[in-house]
């Protein structure tokens, strides 16, 4: 017999917390990359169609738009090379105290922001 | 299957509000998951006006009051009342725990009351935790030997023993396996961390002859492998223990034997 019982509240009620908070990010931030990896081979073979579709993207790279999806995946690949280092850590056993925990998703959170403006600043110095 | 919202028929209605009459200056608001399996309506969430001049410390005090002196009509499990039982495991301000460890002075506002989550609710605060138990009953949680004699004491030294510290003490109150996200999408096929950190304690355990065959019966994609260290379970954990920890053990040893 099928249970039709109805089922309790989960992700509506379920309190976030850093850590839950940085494994979602994880995925989502993986998916994003996943997606501008494909946009950035899709870029790159434009090129050889020549300098026409050279000029488009690049007009389109420096508009306002452009400008915020480059800061948005360089952060999204802060984030996921952070993260990643924090599982890796995790991954050898180290660093599933509570408190340490929130540290370590603090630093990925926070440092995610600072490798975006270094990324940033050193991307500067090339153009 | 992941799904973000709730069932049509699980969808939580506003219930009844019930006024405080004693009169009291110190008044708070709690509100409670109800269901009623006996009229086929949808669950709902009554407010009730507790007055906490006359009320102990725990979460689990609140609730004997209101079914003591408000409302008689609601059901929850409780036993011990001192944390060592596993019964009133439920979610509290968004958050697993015993209610009768849990403090209501820690809650701010108006206090959030609900089941376990994602499980059949059976009434009121309620769960159905039988896969979880069929699944506790697959690791076949007790000691193998094949080897020693079972007329006299298996003898164990002081450092095996200690291994089994932050494992024995598990409640199996269910408070881990219900917090975490992995184990509400796949909850037939990921055994979830109450149950992972009693196969660690049996894999760990120095008087068991079947580690290997332990270890195999986990090492799947499935069983094990669903655990994306989001670390509910630790945050959860009314005794304290750390499942994620015990998982990534399991994890290390499937990695290096």
């Amino acid at each position: 017999m099928e249970n039709n019982n109805p089922l309790s509240p989960h992700i509506q009620i379920y309190r976030w917390h850093i850590s839950s908070l940085v494994s979602i990010s994880h995925r989502i931030t993986g998916i994003i990359n996943i997606v501008a990896i494909t946009i950035i081979c899709f870029w790159i073979a434009s090129l050889l169609l020549g300098e026409n579709s050279y000029e488009f993207t690049k007009v389109f790279l420096n508009s306002i738009l452009g400008k915020f999806i480059i800061l948005g995946l360089t952060w999204s690949f802060s984030f996921q090379i952070l993260s990643e280092i924090r599982h890796l850590i995790m991954d050898l056993g180290y660093g599933f105290e509570l408190k340490v925990t929130k540290i370590t998703g603090l630093i990925v959170i926070i440092g995610s922001f600072f490798l975006t403006i270094l990324i940033y600043l050193i991307g500067k110095q090339f153009i | 299957m992941v799904q973000i919202n709730l069932p049509k028929n699980s969808e939580v209605q506003k219930g009844i509000y019930y006024q405080d009459k004693t009169g009291s200056k110190n008044i708070r608001k709690v509100n409670v998951y109800r269901w009623d399996p006996s009229n086929g309506k949808n669950p709902r969430e009554d407010t009730y006006e507790v007055d906490m001049d006359n009320c102990p410390s725990k979460v689990l005090d609140i609730l004997n009051k209101i079914k003591n002196e408000i409302d008689p009509s609601l059901a929850y499990r409780r036993s011990c009342a001192h944390g060592v039982c596993g019964s009133c495991a439920m979610n509290m301000d968004g958050k697993n725990g015993l209610a009768c460890t849990k403090p209501h002075s820690e809650i701010e506002g108006d206090i959030n009351i609900y089941p376990l989550p994602h499980l059949k609710v059976k009434k009121d605060l309620i769960g159905d935790l039988s896969g979880l138990y069929k699944q506790y009953e697959s690791i076949e949680p007790w000691l193998k030997t094949n080897t020693k004699v079972e007329t006299t004491e298996i003898i164990q030294s002081q450092k095996d023993r200690k291994k089994l510290d932050g494992a024995y003490e598990c409640i199996m109150c269910a408070c881990c396996s219900t917090s975490c996200p992995s184990y509400w999408w796949n909850e037939d096929k990921f055994l979830g961390p109450a149950v992972l950190l009693q196969a660690y304690r049996w894999i760990v355990d120095s008087r068991d002859d079947e580690r290997k065959e332990r270890l195999k019966k986990v090492a799947d994609e499935l069983k094990l492998y669903r655990c994306h260290t989001i670390m509910n379970c630790t945050n959860a954990c009314p005794k304290g223990l750390n499942p994620a920890k015990a998982i990534a053990e399991l994890k290390k040893m499937l990695a290096t034997s």
